[in-house]
């Protein structure tokens, strides 16, 4: 099995996706016999995660009938520079600035993270300010030099560095970028004189204006690149140890992936990578079509152990982000739009001082987490409440991996109950549900309204452990009518990973008035973009076949604060100033409800992704169903003020077209589903569970 | 309280997210700068009693909350749904509006043909009028002169806009268009709101909706008092000044007697001078009013950030603010500016806490906002005016912590704009953007760094506009033996010999190749910087924040070899003096004290209020030119002069007034 030149068409060995979590290692491996997926949980090794994932590889493959020099191609999320980054605990490194802006990272963008709590401290620089060093390099808004630092200079500076003992060095100059190929002159000069110290160039790696936002991704890229290089290479010694020669690609931010020597050189792409992978499997499954006749308009719902997180997905296509935040740092690489809305499983429930109920934000995590996990947690969370009110099977957590302790979360419920004169556990505990669920749904109207989307026109797509468990319930609060449990969904990121594109995002800052004349520099500089992107394609080594560009630029009228980032894919690439000028107006009123057509109108950013497509994974494809779906049984659920007696199916057992009517209770191997009553639910052919709202609760 | 613990917990989260979401409605739909850039407007629910249960935590204006409806919504009569009000008149909507170009909507939610809440946005437009363009001037003297009041009126009747009010409105606009922009963009927000409260008296129904509204204030409140409770019972005297009033070069006193009784606070302003002839009053109505009560929220919520912000907060708050005095002032005093006097009330009432809770309260931040503007000529008729940076600077030391360097969210929380956009769209090259060093007050903790933006002009035919330059004269004050941070610096061509350096200044034209340079403040300093840690020391040296001298003079530490020196640092500490605990205002306000004292400023305002209001700024005027008159001019900024008989100079007139007040 040859690495360099493996491709996943027929013929080619196994693809393996893989999501190293907290707890647990997640594998998906597509067969290369037949397509079938094979789903597999390695319990995660912190101190060094490449153990689980080497390990978890040859476990899966023999659950799969595969050796390990059978799989081809790995592609692998990876949450250690996210991990760093929030910690603090990257490299030691060192940061170069144009003379007088020492304090960049300092200053930031001057804001503080609360108006009204005095006490607040800013957020750790990641570099302090004594090892910023400053040098006479400019240039102004056209990209001209206007300070050009000489060989002394940079002799001077290069053993300051080397004198502060640096693991890694960002440099940035200001206006940057407008000449990112001047700044990595510079670079090179400064690499030239500091062998063994990275020297990442700001403007090479993302040419955007705005230098504090620049030089953040600049410091963060050389704070997390010693960590993810050393872990690179113990996973590749651990590779061939069992045998693969598999290529290994590591998933990206953007939803994508990316070569080993990509995710080396910019792993500061890499950082969000697991929302991401997981997200994009729900908007290719929702481009399936796996919602019928409606527009394919999905949130994403993934609820974990500390909170739960939602992304939008409009046909088939999450929205990007690129201004979102890593560890209290503003982040501006596009990312799949992940945004936070409350409570996870170990969110803590609590009464406070006035008699008030409370979830949150406080969690016990997964240590000691849950009272009913039995490690010490006194106070009870909102998993506790799933088993006080039914919810889940107190034997069958993680499929049977783990045992709860049903009666110690009832106790801690109770004592919950009595401080606020409630009658047992379960009313205590359905009320901690329905106060964790209302500040969902209105995190989530909020997150919404902030784009002018109603919730009421989306399909919910839970994943995540609990996910599946808690997306009735929320469904339910924000008025959505509808609910897609994907098959396997606890592995979801894995299979996010294994189906995952290449893909790369450049961008070029330009800040030009969009009059005659111009239309002809912007596809000069897509084009430019595009010669880029198809040359890192090309240097990926696992060239899939159809290349798609999406162009992109940011846009606003003259005089405007804000840019509204503007797609320019259905334009051809000699389109006229007058289509630019079009497609903004559109998107302007489509955002703000209006256009100002007289208003001269400036090009600020081009942005270009380049997109390798990786051929879809097969649909699963279920058996139809022979009569009614059998319940294993039943059991007690509390739901909407009282109790149920709930059927209990087991999801190995549904056949496509098996329908049936809440209250009811689905179980799988890595989560429960729960119907509410007043909910219909169904499995399609792909085996994809949908609870449909029947009547209006 | 009156709901079950679950349904508070669950209402209380809906309404806050409702006011949020009428924001981002209004964000989302709104055009103008003030909307998109500096976000300077809000949007809030208020209960049946006209102030709010329901206000935004993490958009919008955060000081707006103790807002009160209710005087605007009894002016206009009876309502009717689909009815709008709207007024930026701040005597008319007794303090409603704050200044004119805010412009605020009220509309009535109705359920059942009965009024349940009121929705409520406001946005700061971009001109109604008046002198200048923008409505806003800090030398305004009269709201007359700040564009068109207009009372509380029904801008839309049962859901059809007022034409005759529209007209009127863009008549006296330089910015029409995009004030009914505004306007759109605040009834689409209230529009929201009145889906969102629909949506929850469906969900809960009416009873729970208007028994939530009442809990929710309630507590607020108990959670307010909770903390209030922690400050000491006493009375706690504090006074800071403006270097000025913009108009004269005469400092502006506030004087604050914070009385604490068992966790219920009042807030005494006597003593605080005559509203100025200038547009920094403060228009309060007496009343616990957002500019003056925001530093007591501010404890609140630092000590339990789970306090849900509503008018409950400042229910066991009382003001007493003499009528006709900066803070509360009587019409037609201008109040365009009103926020520059509201950023030293906010040092005021963090001086007087500060005595109380001395180990919660901080030094004095670096107290300005100054957004430094150039406005360069262009080939068109209108100039190029792009703000270059809003320059603030650090917070104070407190207990236990340094202050925060080159940020301040105090008054507001807005982000700067990043050089390169700068340079994109204007002329200048900006030569530094940095933390000020040696500019934090010492201390045992260091109060923050200013920030120094320092940058040449490469256009011909600029201005450049340093609105609200304060804290030159007088220092941010240090606490508990904390030294007082470095004063406000803006000069011209640094360490050339065309150095010049201004004192307050609105505008100044540039040439060419002229290098701007604007220092701000340090904010003060906590405790003896004797006792600062040498360690802590030395790394503000190697991180360049305190010079080596500075090191050696100010702190006693002595360093050799990029190490601290213990011997002779020990040596040097114990020859420093020794550092009292009180507020350290800096020698500027020490000598200024020495003619002018608290005891005599006290009674000199005694008396100017029992001057008819028209006389009294006169009066004030003449009384300070009479006693300033053989003083040099750079009093206080020199130590020697001879001030008992500039004191016995105003001792002497303040015994005539108050022979004439008092016949």
């Amino acid at each position: 099995m040859s690495g360099t030149t493996a491709r996943h068409g027929a013929g080619a060995g196994a693809r393996v996706g893989i999501d190293v979590g907290g707890t647990f290692t997640d594998f998906v491996l597509s067969h290369p016999a037949d397509g079938r997926l094979v789903h597999y949980k390695e319990p995660s090794t912190p101190d060094d995660p490449a153990r689980a994932v080497v390990r978890g590889l040859v476990n899966c493959a023999a659950k799969a009938g595969l050796a390990p020099g059978e799989v081809s191609l790995l592609l692998h999320g990876t949450t250690i520079g996210l991990n760093a980054i929030i910690q603090r605990a990257g490299a030691r490194i060192g940061l170069v600035v144009t003379t007088g802006f020492r304090d960049i990272l300092e200053i930031a963008r001057s804001r503080m993270p609360s108006s009204f709590d005095f006490h607040a401290r800013k957020e750790e620089p990641l570099v302090p300010r004594d090892r910023v060093f400053e040098i006479e390099a400019r240039f102004d808004p056209r990209g001209h030099a206007t300070r050009t630092p000489d060989a002394a200079a940079l002799d001077a500076l290069a053993s300051a560095i080397r004198a502060a003992r640096l693991d890694a060095v960002a440099l940035v100059t200001v206006n940057g970028y407008a000449a990112p190929e001047a700044e990595g002159a510079i670079a090179d000069a400064l690499q030239a004189r500091c062998a063994g110290i990275a020297v990442t160039s700001a403007a090479r790696i993302w040419p955007e204006i705005r230098e504090y936002e620049r030089t953040l991704v600049a410091c963060l890229n050389a704070y997390i690149q010693p960590l993810m290089q050393g872990y690179f290479a113990r996973l590749a010694s651990g590779l061939a140890e069992i045998g693969t020669g598999a290529q290994v690609f590591v998933t990206a931010s953007n939803g994508g992936s990316m070569s080993l020597d990509s995710a080396v050189a910019r792993p500061v792409e890499t950082i969000l990578s697991g929302p991401a992978s997981g997200v994009m499997a729900a908007a290719r499954l929702a481009g399936a079509a796996v919602t019928g006749t409606e527009v394919p308009a999905i949130i994403t719902f993934d609820m974990g152990g500390t909170s739960s997180d939602i992304a939008v997905a409009l046909d088939g296509e999450p929205e990007f982000a690129t201004r979102t935040e890593v560890g209290g740092l503003p982040l501006v690489l596009p990312v799949v739009a992940v945004s936070a809305i409350g409570a996870g499983g170990g969110s803590i429930v609590w009464i406070d001082d006035h008699g008030v109920l409370k979830v949150g934000p406080r969690s016990a995590g997964a240590d000691p987490g849950p009272v009913a996990y039995g490690r010490g947690g006194r106070e009870p969370t909102v998993t506790d409440a799933y088993l006080a009110t039914g919810l889940i099977d107190p034997s069958r957590f993680l499929g049977g991996r783990m045992t709860l302790d049903r009666g110690a979360a009832e106790a801690a419920l109770a004592g919950i109950a009595a401080r606020i004169g409630l009658d047992g556990a379960a009313p205590a505990a359905a009320g901690a549900l329905a106060v964790a669920t209302a500040g969902m749904a209105t995190e989530l109207f909020k997150t919404l309204a902030q784009r002018g989307l109603d919730p009421a026109d989306f399909t919910l797509v839970p994943f995540g452990g609990a996910g599946p468990t808690h997306a009735n319930l929320l469904a339910q609060e924000a008025g959505i009518a509808r609910v897609v449990v994907p098959p396997a969904a606890g592995t979801f990121c894995a299979l996010g990973a294994v189906s995952a594109d290449l893909r790369r995002d450049f961008v070029r800052s330009l800040r030009t008035p969009l009059e005659a004349g111009s239309a002809g520099r912007l596809a000069a500089t897509f084009a430019a973009l595009a010669g880029e992107g198809r040359a890192w394609l090309e240097g990926e080594g696992r060239f899939a076949g159809d290349v798609r560009l999406q162009r992109a630029a940011d846009m606003r009228y003259a005089g405007q604060a804000y840019e509204l980032r503007v797609g320019l894919d259905h334009l051809p690439d000699d389109a006229p100033e007058a289509a630019f000028a079009e497609a903004f107006h559109l998107e302007h009123e489509r955002v703000y409800g209006f256009r100002d057509a007289s208003a001269p109108i400036q090009v600020t950013t081009l942005r270009l992704a380049v997109i390798g497509r990786t051929p879809s994974l097969p649909l699963p494809h279920l058996p139809a169903a022979q009569g009614d779906p059998v319940p294993r049984g039943t059991r007690p659920v509390y739901l909407a003020g009282r109790w149920h007696e709930a059927a209990v199916f087991d999801r190995a057992t549904l056949a496509a077209g098996h329908a049936f009517a809440g209250p009811a209770v689905v179980e799988q191997e890595d989560t429960t589903v729960i119907v509410l009553p007043g909910w219909g639910a169904h499995l399609d052919q792909a085996g994809n569970l949908h609870l449909i709202r029947s009547a209006r609760a | 309280m009156r709901l079950d613990p679950v349904t508070l917990e669950i209402l209380g989260n809906k309404v806050a997210a409702a006011a949020e979401e009428m924001c981002f409605t209004l964000q989302r739909t709104g055009r103008t700068l003030y909307v998109k850039e500096t976000a300077d407007f809000a949007c809030a629910l208020a209960g049946l009693d006209g102030t709010f249960f329901a206000y935004p935590r993490s958009i919008g204006v955060s000081g707006f909350v103790a807002l009160d409806c209710l005087p605007a919504i009894a002016a206009v009569g009876e309502l009717e749904p689909g009815d709008v009000v709207l007024t930026n008149d701040p005597y008319r909507s007794v303090g409603l509006a704050t200044h004119l170009p805010d412009l605020h909507l009220i509309e009535p939610y109705f359920h059942d043909g009965r009024i349940v809440a009121y929705g409520w946005a406001f946005v700061h437009c971009s001109d109604v009028g008046g002198r200048v363009p923008s409505s806003i001037s800090p030398v305004n003297h009269e709201i007359f002169q700040e564009g068109l009041q207009i009372p509380p009126v029904k801008l839309v009747r049962k859901g059809r806009m007022n034409a005759d009010v529209e007209l009127l409105f863009r008549a006296n606009s330089r910015t029409p268009d995009a004030n009914m922009g505004d306007i759109r963009a605040m009834l689409a927000a209230l529009a929201t709101g009145r889906r969102r409260v629909e949506g929850l008296i469906a969900q809960h129904g009416v009873g729970a909706f208007l028994a939530g509204q009442a809990d929710l204030l309630d507590y607020a409140a108990e959670k307010a008092r909770r903390v209030l409770r922690r400050v000491p019972d006493g009375v706690y005297r504090f006074s800071d000044f403006l270097d000025d009033d913009a108009v004269t070069s005469l400092p502006v006193r506030l004087a604050l007697a914070l009385t604490v009784r068992d966790g219920t606070v009042t807030l005494d302003f006597t003593g605080t001078d005559p509203q100025v002839a200038a547009a920094m009053n403060v228009p309060s109505h007496g009343e616990p009013h957002a500019w003056l009560t925001l530093r007591v929220l501010a404890l609140v919520n630092t000590l339990d950030p789970t306090a849900p912000l509503n008018r409950g907060l400042l229910r066991h708050v009382a003001i007493v603010a003499p009528k006709g005095s900066l803070v509360n002032p009587e019409h037609p005093a201008a109040v365009g500016v009103r926020h520059a006097a509201a950023i030293r009330v906010n040092d005021l009432l963090n001086g007087a806490l500060g005595l109380a809770l001395p180990e919660t309260m901080p030094a004095a931040s670096s107290g300005l906002v100054v957004p430094l503007v150039v406005a360069e000529a262009t080939e068109e008729a209108a100039p190029n005016v792009q703000v270059v940076e809003p320059m603030i600077g650090g917070t104070g030391a407190r207990y236990g912590a340094d202050g925060v360097d080159g940020r301040d969210s105090g008054i507001s929380n807005l982000a700067n704009n990043p050089v390169e956009t700068v340079e994109a769209e204007v002329g200048i090259e900006v030569l530094r953007y940095a933390l000020r060093p040696d500019s934090g007050g010492a201390g045992r903790w260091r109060g923050g760094s200013g920030l120094d933006l320092t940058f040449r002009v490469l256009g011909e035919g600029s201005q450049v506009l340093a609105r609200g330059l304060e804290r030159l004269r007088f220092r941010p004050w240090g606490m508990r033996g904390g030294h007082p941070g470095a004063p406000t610096e803006f000069v011209l061509n640094p360490g050339t010999p065309g150095e010049r350096r201004f004192g307050k200044i609105d505008l100044l034209p540039v040439a060419r190749g002229d290098v701007v340079s604007l220092r701000t403040a340090g904010a003060g300093g906590y405790g003896d910087p004797a006792e600062r840690d040498p360690g802590l020391v030395l790394a503000d040296v190697r991180r360049g924040l305190v010079s080596a001298e500075a090191a050696r003079a100010v702190y006693g530490v002595v360093l050799a070899d990029g190490a601290v020196d213990a011997t002779e640092t020990a040596r040097l500490r114990a020859d420093l003096p020794p550092r009292g605990p009180a507020h350290d205002h800096g020698r500027e306000r020490a000598t200024y004290e020495q003619v002018f004292t608290a005891d005599l400023l006290d009674r000199l305002n005694a008396a100017l209020f029992r001057l008819p209001l028209a006389r009294r700024t006169a009066m004030r005027r003449a009384i300070h030119a009479r006693v300033l008159a053989d003083l040099p001019g750079a009093f206080p900024g020199h130590e020697d002069v001879p001030t008992r008989t500039h004191r016995a100079r105003l001792v002497a007139e303040i015994e005539a007034l108050e022979g004439r007040v008092h016949p």
